[in-house]
């Protein structure tokens, strides 16, 4: 007779940690990401996620997976690396920008305000992870045919593009030179996802569970059990920036 | 007729520039060959360049104003009309590099003073400021003991904005290339070379030719740039060397990328040959130094390759990934690590670089910058 494991999917139980985190402070919440390398399959599920949750233009990345190859024909392996931004505790980015528009917000999440950026792009410079891009005002359906009207071609191709997103849980609109165009755009941990209990995007659709998240500050949660773990890194750790976004070797 | 061909070329290049303009307003940052990775080009490189020769030139009208050198007398106030007209320039290029040109003045009054970008700012503005106020004093009222006071403090504050130049790319530890702690000291020798090489050009093909100190002035100048010239290669190389003997990854990427990569030809033929190589064998021999054409020509080879230096400080920094794989990650517009300027930008800069030139030959004329003691 076969036996049955129960076993409750990580999904669930980083939902719970997010609800009882959402009922503290915001103050009180530590939020971390932890991505267990072991596990990424390299699928891009997350990067198309982030991308369609953001409503992200050609140009404008906030999660892509780096790939490397090892070894020779036959013996050859591959090694995922997804790179979101690392909400760094000292995070080089905010200093430099002459007009305090990016900041830590009381969660700890490095946030940018759009209506404040002047486009200088100092803040890319000082990044160490290339995390930030710059939205230069590109649209996918830009140069296509514009064919009748209501039917198909440009026009209604692109109401998706000229539609709102709703980062950082505003109603953005993004048309002729008004911000975010012209901005400088990053991960966010999806803010405005976490504000309805909900866990970024990029999360809830990894295939293989390789992302997880929630509030370091709570004991209970999965991530602080994961980052307890030995084999956990950071990246570029040397600089001390002390990022949010753990890594399990 | 040098001057009419200068004139001309200004023209054409601010006619180049005009389209250059209008579709930098017209479609944003669409155009250019920047990116999200290359994020700062040859707009940031120009105004780099433009403010080296605008404090450069502040140091060198200190010569005559505040140090009273008499071999410099009569030079002070095209040296500062110079400066003005390369400050406008600076902050023209830097202005149109804004995803936001229009909340500039966000800067000033919402500003980040911890940013050195916002202390760069507000520090251009004041030796803005200072250039205008000193230029009308030498003009109007050469005796004042306010123009003394001012060429004072703007030394001061132009020597603080080279540095802050230096610093601004310095403090990024994320570029390995950039981040010398002795970029904030390099800077304003860059400067000070900048403008010295400015005013050689500007004694030596615009300046009066029956002023009777030029010669001397030529060849004080020529050997103040050659000197500046030397020091500056001399930090370039203790900055190459060290970077290609300590052996970390994207320092040696870069450096190689100027050495024997994409940019090779800009090091080699514009840096080294044109605006070293060249220059420091002519202007080392008194009759040729002292003659205004040669003295003059060689100046303006010697901007020429602290412009590209410029670019050759800024691109290499940029155009190596902070994570290796980040080339094949995720592909789109601008992102690449590739960087050569697009037509668009080159003629914005041309653009710039006419309006500054027909800016600087209609102010000494209408102006007579050339004072009376330059003749005596």
């Amino acid at each position: 007779m076969l036996e049955v494991i129960e076993k409750q999917d990580v999904l669930v139980r980083m939902h719970e940690d997010l609800q009882r985190a959402l009922k503290k402070k915001p103050e009180e919440r530590r939020w971390v990401m932890v991505i267990d390398l072991r596990k990424c399959v390299g699928c891009h599920a997350c990067t198309i996620a982030c991308i369609a949750e953001n409503k992200l233009p050609p140009g404008v990345v906030y999660r892509p997976v780096l790939s490397e190859e090892f070894g020779t024909y036959p013996l050859v392996t591959m090694k995922f690396l997804p790179r979101p931004c690392m909400q760094c505790d000292q995070p080089p980015c905010v200093p430099v920008c002459p007009v305090n528009a990016t900041y830590k917000n009381e969660e700890g999440v490095v946030i940018v305000d759009y209506d404040q950026c002047i486009g200088c792009r100092s803040c890319i410079t000082a990044c160490p992870y290339a995390a930030r891009t710059f939205d230069f005002g590109r649209t996918y359906t830009q140069g296509t045919p514009d064919g009748m009207p209501f039917l198909f071609g440009q026009t209604n191709a692109d109401d998706y593009e000229r539609n709102a997103n709703v980062e950082y849980g505003e109603n953005i609109v993004r048309e002729g030179e008004k911000s975010p165009i012209g901005n400088v755009r990053k991960c966010h941990f999806c803010l405005h996802r976490l504000a309805e209990g909900l866990l970024p995007a990029c999360t809830t659709t990894c295939i293989g569970r390789a992302t997880l998240f929630g509030d370091a500050n709570d004991p209970e949660s999965l991530v602080s059990e994961m980052i307890a773990h030995p084999n956990v890194m950071r990246l570029k750790e040397d600089l001390g920036t002390e990022p949010r976004v753990y890594y399990l070797l | 007729m040098l001057k009419k061909f200068t004139y001309t070329f200004g023209g054409l290049a601010l006619l180049i520039g005009l389209w250059g303009f209008y579709d930098r307003l017209a479609t944003g940052h669409e155009n250019a060959a920047y990116g999200s990775y290359v994020v700062w080009g040859l707009w940031v490189a120009m105004y780099l360049f433009f403010a080296g020769c605008a404090a450069g030139g502040f140091m060198i009208a200190t010569l005559e104003y505040l140090f009273n050198i008499q071999i410099f007398k009569g030079t002070g106030k095209i040296a500062l009309w110079a400066a003005l007209v390369s400050l406008g320039a600076a902050l023209l290029s830097i202005w149109l590099d804004l995803g936001h040109m229009e909340r500039v003045w966000k800067v000033y009054l919402q500003g980040n003073p911890s940013s050195v970008m916002f202390q760069m700012v507000w520090g251009y503005t004041l030796l803005g400021l200072i250039l205008l106020v000193s230029l009308i004093l030498a003009i109007r009222k050469p005796e004042s003991q306010w123009l003394k006071i001012g060429m004072g403090i703007g030394l001061g504050v132009s020597l603080f904005v080279s540095g802050a130049v230096g610093a601004l790319l310095g403090v990024n530890a994320a570029r390995p290339f950039w981040h010398i702690g002795l970029f904030p000291v390099q800077f304003p020798v860059f400067s000070l070379a900048s403008g010295v090489a400015m005013l050689l050009t500007i004694l030596g093909l615009f300046g009066p030719k029956q002023d009777p100190n030029r010669p001397q002035q030529l060849w004080v100048l020529s050997i103040a740039s050659v000197v500046l010239l030397i020091v500056k290669l001399y930090f370039m190389w203790a900055d190459y060397s060290q970077s290609v003997y300590g052996g970390v990854s994207m320092n040696v990427a870069a450096v190689n990328q100027v050495l024997y990569g994409r940019y090779w030809w800009a090091f080699w033929i514009l840096q080294i040959l044109v605006g070293s190589f060249i220059p420091l064998i002519v202007l080392t021999q008194p009759k040729l130094a002292k003659h205004n054409g040669w003295a003059g020509w060689m100046g303006l080879l010697m901007l020429v390759g602290y412009a590209v230096a410029r670019g050759l400080i800024i691109f290499p920094g940029l155009t190596v990934p902070e994570l290796q794989q980040l080339t094949a990650a995720f592909s789109g517009p601008h992102l690449s690590f590739d960087y050569f300027p697009s037509l668009m930008e080159w003629a914005v800069t041309l653009g710039t670089i006419g309006l500054a030139i027909l800016g600087f030959l209609l102010g000494s004329d209408l102006l007579s910058l050339y004072s009376k003691n330059s003749e005596a």
